[in-house]
């Protein structure tokens, strides 16, 4: 290697390792905060002198994150494969069928992407209300397992099936249900493990809505947890909101280091294929 | 049971096929279609109806009613400095980021697109702020942020500041301060999209540019940018879209202030909701879509453009 290459290389590493410490950086200061030990101040030196995990534990004990994390669980838990299912239902006629309204179908789905949910909460608060689904689990649920996006999604991803595929199986006498669930949904598997990876982000990590809807502490998820906590966010508390932080991402880390090359493929999905 | 059907078959076989298209044709799609269709028409359609309903009214959500007053909604938002505060910011907000979202992950992208070891750990460890819930990365920065957190240490070493400093506190500061943690949020992802933009630049452009003597910075100008146009369109239409709507990290970390400093149209319209002014909530929240229209309608422009000049 010549000598101006290596130069070159070095400033390389150089930039991308301060670039690393950029993103990386906030999560590891987080993680010494959270495993500092009572008497140890917050700010000041970086690493922990005593490293203990008593923070983790009284997040889980006195601050009834592990409640918090059960509901987390139960709804995002029900709402990934419920919206895998609906949306994969609903986009197939959208893709492969011709009837009447289908093109005023998918145009209202389409176009209720870009209305904000801020527009919409008030009445949606007071239908939640008058449903019977403030403090439950499935008010939280319903607002995930059928989503334009995810249709969207599908759609795009049943139209790359070949149709000679779907046409012999018709030949062979199958009926439209059977077509879809036997030869063209195994076809889009990669799609539904991405819309299944966007179902995860979006409702383990959702705030607005669960903040609106849950005003019962026993139906807090982990964003709302987390925000209550940090009403008092001071010296006393610091430790154990970033040990409850670093509780709440470990899921995701967990799936995104599982389900990596899905993640990004899942970004340019989204973007540059729809 | 078996034979019923082939006794008709034999009356009518048009008629059976006529009655088999309308059980069968007709009704399938819709069958399929009907789990999201209510979903969606109760918990999205209803509600936006409702919305567009309650902003000609003055309604009252603890009474269920309210009298219709046309467009004094709107005419009370228009009037209301608050608002017009909400949208500078929301401008502002939208001019600090978007540059940034632009060029910060191209640079990225740049970077992890070169043949070197141990590039794909590097991508990883630059996507991680992207999977992170908005409510951690929020608190998360707050604290950084804090008087005896890092930042404010570093601005203080780099004597931009006498004492100790929290930026989200300062009102000619907050909103910057804010800007920051979308932009660090959305490093990754955006890069993801360049990266993918990248890797469909032909080689030999480059392999050619570098027999010509191109340097580094060159290639970056001359080639790379140039070529990475659509992406440069998607990250943008995608950074406004988006930017619009900011709602957690500012909800979390200033909650609007300090004085309207961070109240963005979102904020203003989570305001309203929260002192019960629906109405208002309501007309606010018809802005943000038309707004957010026009966005989309700029994006549909430009992809389609950008999809004519692929194909020609």
């Amino acid at each position: 290697m010549k000598p101006k290459q290596f130069t070159q290389k070095l400033w390389l590493y150089a930039l991308m390792i301060f670039i690393t410490c950029l993103t990386v950086g906030p999560f590891l200061i987080t993680l010494f905060i959270a495993m500092k030990s009572p008497t140890e101040g917050i700010y000041g030196a970086m690493l922990p002198e005593n490293p203990t995990f008593e923070n983790f534990v009284s997040a889980f004990d006195k601050a009834n994150f592990s409640l918090y994390f059960l509901n987390t669980t139960i709804v995002t838990a029900l709402a990934i494969p419920l919206n895998l299912l609906f949306c994969s239902l609903a986009a197939y006629p959208l893709a492969r069928m011709n009837f009447k309204g289908r093109s005023v179908v998918l145009a209202l789905i389409i176009s209720t992407m870009m209305v904000p949910f801020q527009l919409y909460m008030a009445p949606l608060f007071q239908l939640s209300g008058e449903l019977g689904l403030r403090n439950t689990h499935v008010g939280l649920i319903v607002m995930q397992v059928s989503t334009a996006f995810g249709i969207f999604l599908l759609r795009q991803a049943y139209l790359r099936v070949p149709k000679e595929l779907e046409e012999s199986a018709y030949l062979d006498g199958a009926n439209k249900f059977k077509v879809w669930y036997l030869v063209a949904l195994p076809l889009v598997k990669p799609t539904l493990v991405t819309l299944a990876i966007f179902t995860f982000m979006g409702t383990w990590g959702d705030y607005l809505w669960p903040l609106i809807n849950s005003t019962d502490s026993s139906r807090y998820t982990l964003s709302i947890g987390l925000a209550q906590l940090s009403q008092n966010f001071d010296g006393s508390n610091l430790k154990l909101i970033s040990a409850a932080s670093i509780l709440t991402t470990i899921p995701t880390l967990v799936i995104f280091i599982w389900l990596q090359r899905y993640f990004i493929s899942g970004a340019t999905d989204g973007a540059v294929k729809g | 049971m078996n034979r019923e059907p082939i006794v008709m078959k034999n009356i009518s076989v048009k008629s059976a096929r006529r009655q088999r298209k309308w059980s069968g044709a007709f009704l399938t799609p819709w069958m399929f279609l009907l789990p999201s269709i209510v979903i969606l028409g109760l918990f999205l359609g209803y509600p936006i109806l409702e919305a567009f309903r309650w902003s000609f009214l003055d309604y009252k959500i603890i009474a269920g009613t309210g009298e219709f007053v046309g467009l004094a909604n709107f005419q009370e938002i228009f009037a209301d400095k608050y608002f017009w505060n909400a949208l500078i910011n929301t401008i502002l907000f939208l001019v600090i980021v978007l540059p940034l979202n632009v060029f910060l992950p191209m640079i990225l992208a740049a970077l992890v697109n070169q043949k070197i070891r141990g590039v794909e750990t590097f991508r990883i460890l630059y996507y991680l702020p992207v999977i992170t819930p908005m409510v951690v990365a929020a608190l998360m920065w707050k604290m950084l942020y804090s008087q005896n957190g890092i930042i404010a240490e570093i601005l203080l070493f780099l004597g931009i500041f006498d004492s100790p400093t929290n930026l989200l506190v300062q009102s000619s500061t907050a909103l910057v301060a804010v800007s920051a943690i979308t932009v660090w949020k959305g490093l990754g992802y955006y890069m993801i999209i360049y990266l993918a933009g990248l890797q469909s630049i032909p080689k030999d452009v480059y392999e050619s540019a570098e027999i010509d003597g191109a340097s580094v910075w060159q290639k970056f100008t001359k080639i790379t940018v140039p070529m990475l146009t659509p992406s440069i369109t998607l990250v943008s239409v995608m950074t406004i879209i988006a930017g619009m709507k900011v709602f957690e990290e500012i909800a979390l970390t200033t909650g609007g202030g300090p004085a309207g400093a961070t109240t963005t149209l979102v904020m203003y319209i989570y305001e309203k909701f929260n002192s019960l002014d629906v109405s208002i909530a309501s007309a606010a929240g018809l802005v943000l879509l038309v707004l957010a229209i026009g966005a989309s309608l700029l994006q549909m422009k430009l992809t389609s453009k950008r999809e004519d000049d692929l194909r020609a």
